[in-house]
């Protein structure tokens, strides 16, 4: 019994910290631009392919490759906000459709040119092996990640808190039309926080990509769990974020672990955020604001 | 008493208060007719001319019969669903179900088929109520995906991404041509009937309670209308209609399997029908149902395995290209009637 707590306990830790990773972005660009980045999947899948693809096609080594993908990610991020999300801020229907097609013209160009059978793996292990904690035997690669996914979160928050741009982002998520009152740029804020989120999602995908699956649909799966979170969290409240992802961690443990069911893990969590929207329509945390 | 009144454009019939519009103006039905009847005449000469077409005229015609109740849906309940699809997946797997465990022929399976759509339907119809805008928007997003994952974990139910086979077929007259005609006849009649149904509910009072809705819940509510009821009368009725279609697939293959219908890929293809159509018009729904279907089956015989990418490419230009669809462009030179824009935030 006691064993069961513990790897429960473990996992749920764990995995909330990764989920949060993979949430974090989707959730700030929620709270501050106010648009559901549909399109979100591809940052993964990209995150992954373009890495491979600058080291097998053009023969740049691991390092070369990463700032390579980086920049690209950049390039692509400020296309969408300038082609799509600025000039069709009015009519979010388009947006959406818009963003989920990129998303499925890079999975499908991605399973085109590097099928599953392709054998994609890029090698960003930092550490080997794995560790018991109490009952749990866990990979020290994911530990790894879920304590970046914790200092990275950590210093986003004193990031919106401790600095000026912080300050006028989150003005911004409050009221896009005083804060262009009080002098805030607000095209040139909407286009960083479009960069800032490439930071979690492209750390979180190098982090889990030599444990979990690479597949060119990797990124549906982690979008379907930061959606979950961000409806769940309150729409791009982080500290709601925060919460929503430990819950669907506790959640994701409690049915592999418990229940012994780790297929039933996405329509656990599902059930769990449609209790919850029943109870509180808002999610856990009210999304007026970005904090 | 029965009171008819024959006036210059029309009959009207009065009895116990009911009031019926017989319209004789041709103005207001000649379009509709002649387009009517091309449709109806295109998979006949199909037949005749190049029977390949005929498979492309029926996935045309269920695009359109999955986005014109999709259409009535989203005007009737103010949002935007995102997850059509998981009705055709339960109508499929009811039917498919059904068809291999008791040897049931299609006649027989689709009452269940319906029903279940409209019990799941009327499952999850609370969220049209707690789930406004984007969080609606998100939650009908993954139900489909949901329900694709569910279809992978009972392997031995759904069989997985092999999918149902043995479902008794549609039609079954000995000769395969003939088969796909009356098919694509069948798909044409079920399109038509749905257009014809929903556009006679969006022309009714009860278009117009939508419209109100659509335009704002808030004063809807204020003029005394029982938002909540319309909301889930909208979406009940318009999933039991996609349910069928579900039915439709599973009977016309003579398979199902949620792979094809429940991933992103399919449930974009019917948004774009009605986006690239006419902004959810519901005549547009037919415009980008044959526009979508012709469009794909033109990239395939061509481009081989590539098409999905360019197939994307084509249609992402197509929704920023064409802001009031393809309808709308017929629509500006003629603009007939009034349909709400669609928010999706709210």
């Amino acid at each position: 019994m006691w064993g069961t707590i513990e790897v429960v306990l473990t996992y749920s830790l764990v995995l909330g910290a990764l989920y949060l990773l993979v949430s974090l972005g989707f959730s700030i660009i929620c709270g501050v631009l106010r648009i559901f980045h549909l399109g979100y999947a591809y940052l993964f899948t990209l995150s992954v392919y373009l890495t491979w693809m600058l080291m097998k096609e053009l023969g740049f080594g691991l390092i070369p490759a990463l700032l390579g993908m980086v920049v690209i990610q950049f390039a692509i991020s400020y296309a969408i906000y300038k082609g799509i999300i600025m000039k069709y801020v009015a009519q979010e229907e388009i947006i959406l459709t818009g963003l989920l097609l990129i998303s499925i013209i890079v999975e499908q160009a991605v399973t085109y040119r590097y099928p599953i059978q392709a054998g994609v793996f890029i090698q960003t292990t930092i550490i080997d092996g794995s560790t018991e904690i109490g009952s749990a035997v866990i990979s020290n690669q994911l530990l790894a990640g879920a304590a970046i996914a914790v200092i990275l979160t950590i210093l986003f928050i004193l990031f919106f808190l401790k600095t000026k741009i912080g300050l006028a982002i989150r003005a911004l998520s409050q009221d896009i039309y005083s804060s262009r009152l009080i002098g805030i740029h607000v095209e040139a804020l909407y286009t960083f926080t479009m960069f800032l989120i490439l930071i979690p999602v492209i750390i979180g995908t190098l982090m889990v990509a030599p444990v979990w699956a690479v597949d060119p649909t990797m990124g549906s799966l982690y979008m379907t769990t930061a959606i979950l979170v961000a409806i769940l969290g309150g729409l791009g409240n982080i500290k709601g974020t925060i919460i929503a992802s430990f819950l669907v961690g506790f959640t994701h443990a409690t049915v592999s672990f418990v229940l012994g069911e780790p297929r039933f893990m996405n329509f656990s969590a599902l059930v769990l955020v449609m209790i919850i929207l029943m109870v509180r329509p808002q999610g856990i945390a009210k999304s007026e604001a970005l904090w | 008493m029965v009171d008819v009144e024959v006036r210059r454009d029309r009959i009207i019939i009065r009895y116990k208060g009911k009031k019926w519009d017989w319209i004789l103006e041709p103005r207001y039905w000649r379009n509709t007719l002649i387009w009517s009847a091309l449709l109806i005449l295109f998979p006949l000469v199909s037949y005749f001319v190049s029977p390949i077409l005929l498979n492309t005229v029926i996935t045309a015609n269920l695009y359109a019969a999955v986005a014109i109740p999709l259409a009535l849906m989203t005007l009737g309940t103010g949002r935007i669903n995102f997850g059509p699809n998981f009705f055709i997946g339960v109508g499929g797997y009811t039917a498919a179900l059904l068809s291999i465990a008791y040897g049931w022929g299609p006649l027989k399976t689709l009452p269940f088929a319906v029903i279940a759509s409209l019990i799941s339907a009327l499952l999850f119809s609370p969220l049209v109520i707690v789930a406004r805008g984007l969080y609606y928007v998100l939650l009908t997003l993954l139900l489909p995906l949901v329900f694709l994952e569910i279809t992978f974990i009972y392997t031995d139910i759904f069989k997985g991404d092999v999918g149902l086979a043995g479902v008794k077929t549609l039609i079954s007259t000995g000769m395969v041509k003939v088969n796909f005609l009356i098919a694509a006849l069948i798909s044409m009649l079920i399109m038509l009937l749905y257009l014809w149904v929903v556009n006679k509910v969006i022309k009714s009072r009860y278009g117009l309670i939508m419209a109100a809705i659509n335009d704002g819940e808030e004063v809807a509510h204020g003029i005394g209308v029982n938002i909540n009821k319309v909301k889930i009368l909208a979406f009940v009725f318009a999933s039991g209609m996609i349910g069928v279609i579900g039915w439709f697939y599973a009977h016309y293959f003579g398979t199902f399997a949620g792979i094809t219908y429940l991933p992103l890929s399919f449930m974009i293809k019917i948004l774009l029908v009605i986006f690239i159509g006419g902004r959810a018009q519901v005549f547009g729904c037919v415009v980008g149902g044959y526009f979508i279907a012709f469009l794909e089956m033109i990239l395939i015989t061509t481009l081989g395995p590539i098409q999905p990418v360019i197939f994307a490419i084509i249609l992402t230009v197509l929704l920023f290209a064409l802001p009031e669809g393809l309808f709308g462009i017929y629509r500006k030179r003629r603009y007939r009637e009034y349909m709400p824009t669609l928010h999706v935030r709210r």
